[in-house]
């Protein structure tokens, strides 16, 4: 089979590109960086099937990161049959840099000339013929979005296949192409494949080649001595790239015609004028985020209830008529969409819990069969997928804001108010990943050329709260405001948590900065890609593919778990059955209550008297989290259930199960909070700790599950004191200024109060 | 008459949910240790949404293993 190679610089178009050839689901997101590794399709349209290879996307190749490596590995020694560079149209000249390169190695090249409409949109105009002419290599206009030009890219691609290509080099008319050419010699006659690509990187210094052909490199040093250079003072790597730019710009850009144009800003500089401001970014962005968590998981639209203080409860004479009615209005407020989607389907779930309960009783189940189905299975399983449309509601905003170009401006304005505390912009990226799933986001650490930032970043990923912790988050809230009555949203209290996160995310890492982490914050320098209005196949796709996983896991391990939990807690050593009153004798508890202890400190241990025999509970929660974060809030549902002796009622869900649990726990909401933080900090579940192992240098992870276990632990304390004694405050920060003054006096002055530097971040 | 017959479901019942748990346990178990096997991914976050989807270390060490 074929096997053809896509290759081009960062955000443009390569996965939608390989997406429409091979018709797959790869994530496609509008910023740099989203492919951190070569996958795999086919094209069966050609002639003979295809093998698609959609690489990460790399600026030249000269690689700084691990991603970068896997592009030039790729294409270097797998051979691909033709590599088809994509080009981002709008971009050309940059873009064309690493054509340049590309033409070096001796691999057949399609060059496809991708948002060629957006181009024409804007009036400029590309001579793709002209283009061709000069480089010498086909050159096709696509538009990868729109799937228009992709069947002429793969026949010319198809064709250029058949025939062997030899590198040429737009090099030849430098001032470098003497010593180039004696390179070149040099290494053909040594028989090393590609000897024009490698004579070029070896005269660059580049640093794999160096280390690739070090018997090469002395024989390049000898001859680099004959060339000298007044201008870059033997920089060979800057002599290089300034006479590729120079070559694009006398011979590859006439093909480009650009409209006159007025001065005006476009739309995209105009949006970017407010929402990447020096001062207003950041607060602009965190009113985004909490307008995303308000219609998620407010209950009162816009605070139109609270304004105006118009709801009541309707009531139409029928229960379930009500219970339906309360879906969308209740005395709380016009529901947010949100909270529709979640009163919907929990509706769905109490008449489905409530007829299985019903059923399993009229037909004379045993006792333990009703326990095991209403609170275990169903219990358990409703737990979840009684979350699943809010969580996926979330999903969606996010995926907006990710799809339009946002999120990139989110790196770069937190990069300017972060870098004096040792974060990048661009180790934001994998954090913001985080909000969906610690996992990928762990991956795409891998696009950080600096160990130490990689490390860091794997470790504060956690916190950055996924979408599975998201129902607990929700449920606790949910729990909180409608049994203290704080005053305020659960949308807001959720936001707050989310933000904590992120703040606890920011001051650990300036921490480790301080401490085992020391080093300079590396340089930021990121494309902003232009804002567009989200595909809507991309968001389905997106939600899609999140919700057949949720489903998969709440039918697999969350049911398993709830199973297991449930049989844990109505089971004596004897191995004898325990009904519910019963459940402090079970094997459950007593695990739970060996290590319940500990947990006194953040609020959810042996607080009282009534906690020391019931207080077990949080702690398996906590425990069975480590499979799946899910799994907390299914825990609380089979527990809950259980605890109050729900048996045959109808199955509970939402943050009902939570304040359920709470009445019969008597846990505070201080511990409910502390809970919720330790939960949100501490070791995140199984999956994710593994890929963080694998992204971790060797060694390293041990202590970074104990930088978990000891920032969880700890932090939950502190809110836990600081909730309930609230001038214990003042006894914390008198702790945070001593830190803080230990670390002024040890830098003797080197911190720079007045951050006075300027962010390195770039807009390009 | 009707109170053994139901008495009977009630046991059927009982007994079939025993069974459909302890099947269910199972089922999870192996589903993942297939999987694990599969060299497909474990974490379960979803392939489209992954940055990282052919990156994951089960299916790296499958792709090591076919080598």
């Amino acid at each position: 089979m074929l096997k053809f190679a896509l290759a081009g610089n960062p955000n443009c178009g390569k996965t939608t590109l390989f997406n429409s050839l091979t018709g797959s689901t790869a994530h496609v997101g509008n910023w740099p960086g989203v492919t951190v590794d070569k996958r795999e399709g086919v094209y069966k349209k050609a002639a003979s099937p295809v093998a698609i290879v959609d690489l990460p996307g790399i600026y030249s190749l000269s690689p700084y990161t691990p991603e970068e490596v896997i592009s030039r590995n790729f294409i270097l020694d797998e051979k691909p049959d033709c590599v088809i560079n994509i080009v981002d149209a709008t971009n050309l000249e940059r873009n064309l840099y690493l054509t340049t390169q590309i033409m070096e190695i001796d691999v057949p090249i399609v060059v496809a000339l991708n948002m060629i409409d957006v181009v024409k949109k804007s009036g400029d105009k590309i001579d793709a013929k002209t283009l061709e002419q000069k480089i010498g290599v086909p050159v096709v206009e696509i538009s990868a979005l729109k799937d228009e030009g992709i069947k002429e890219l793969m026949d010319r691609a198809y064709e250029a296949a058949q025939k062997k290509r030899a590198g040429t080099t737009v090099l030849e008319s430098s001032a470098l192409a003497h010593v180039i050419s004696d390179v070149r010699i040099a290494l053909k006659g040594k028989g090393v494949e590609n000897p024009l690509f490698h004579a070029i990187k070896l005269t660059e210094g580049d640093e794999l080649e160096v280390k690739a052909h070090p018997d090469e490199m002395q024989m390049v040093e000898e001859f680099k001595k004959q060339f000298a250079d007044d201008v870059f003072e033997g920089d060979f790597e800057a002599m290089v790239a300034d006479a590729r730019y120079k070559y694009i710009s006398a011979n590859f850009s006439t093909a480009f015609v650009r409209a006159k144009k007025s001065e005006k800003l476009t739309k995209s500089d105009k949006a970017d004028r407010v929402l990447t401001h020096r001062i207003w970014g950041i607060p602009i962005f965190l009113v985004i985020l909490f307008a995303i968590f308000h219609f998620t998981f407010g209950e009162d639209l816009l605070y139109l209830n609270a304004i105006f203080g118009f709801a009541t409860d309707v009531d139409t004479g029928n229960e379930v008529l009500n219970a339906f009615v309360a879906v969308f209005y209740s005395s709380a407020g016009v529901s947010t969409p949100g909270a529709i989607l979640f009163n919907l389907m929990g509706f769905i779930c109490d008449q489905i819990g409530g007829g299985i309960a019903t059923g399993l009783e009229n037909v004379g189940a045993a006792e333990w069969a009703q326990g095991l189905v209403n609170d275990g299975i169903w219990g358990g399983l409703s737990g979840v997928l009684s979350f699943i449309p809010q969580i996926l509601f979330l999903f969606l905003l996010i995926s907006i804001l990710e799809d339009s170009g946002y999120m990139a401006r989110v790196a770069f304005i937190l990069d300017r108010a972060f870098r004096k505390f040792g974060l990048s912009g661009r180790a934001f990226i994998p954090m913001i990943m985080g909000f969906g799933c610690s996992v990928p986001a762990a991956i795409n650490t891998r696009t950080l050329a600096d160990e130490k930032e990689r490390i860091m970043t794997n470790r504060v990923i956690p916190f950055f709260t996924c979408g599975a912790k998201a129902p607990i988050l929700a449920a606790v809230c949910g729990a909180i405001v409608h049994i203290w009555n704080p005053g305020i949203d659960q949308g807001l209290i959720v936001f707050l948590l989310y933000v904590f996160g992120m703040a606890m995310a920011v001051i650990t890492v300036a921490l480790m900065r301080q401490t085992t982490m020391r080093g300079e914050v590396p340089p930021f320098i990121m494309e902003l890609p232009a804002y567009h209005a989200p595909q809507f196949r991309n968001l389905m796709v997106h939600l899609w593919d999140k919700l057949k996983h949720y489903i998969k896991k709440a039918f697999t391990i969350i049911v398993a778990s709830a199973i297991v939990i449930w049989f844990l807690s109505h089971m004596s050593w004897e191995w004898h059955y325990l009904p519910d009153e019963r459940m402090n004798e079970s094997i459950l508890h007593d695990i739970g209550a060996f290590v319940s202890w500990i947990c006194t400190p953040m609020g959810f241990g042996y607080n009282t008297a009534v906690m020391r025999e019931t207080g077990w509970v949080f702690v398996v929660a906590a425990v069975t989290g480590l499979i799946a974060k899910e799994n907390v809030i299914s825990t609380f549902f089979v527990l809950g259930n259980c605890l109050g002796g729900a048996l045959n009622e109808e199955t509970m869900e939402g943050w009902e199960a939570v304040s359920f649990l709470v009445t019969e726990t008597g846990i505070t909401w201080q511990g409910l909070i502390a809970f919720t933080v330790f939960n949100m900090l501490t070791i995140p579940c199984f999956a994710a700790a593994a890929t963080v192992k694998g992204e971790t240098p060797k060694g390293k992870f041990k202590f970074t599950v104990a930088f978990w276990m000891i920032t969880s632990y700890l932090t939950a304390t502190a809110v836990f004191v600081v909730l309930s004694w609230w001038w214990t405050v003042f006894i914390l920060a008198a702790v945070i200024a001593l830190v803080v003054a230990y670390f002024i006096l040890r830098n003797k002055g080197k911190i720079n109060l007045k951050f006075r530097k300027r962010s390195n971040a770039a807009k390009e | 008459m009707t109170a053994s017959i139901l008495s009977a479901a009630g046991t059927i019942v009982s007994v079939a949910v025993g069974v459909v748990a302890a099947g269910l346990v199972v089922f999870a178990i192996v589903y993942h240790a297939v999987r694990k096997k599969q060299g497909k991914s474990g974490c379960d976050c979803g392939c489209s949404g992954c940055a990282g989807c052919t990156a994951c270390g089960s299916a790296k060490k499958k792709e090591e293993k076919n080598k």
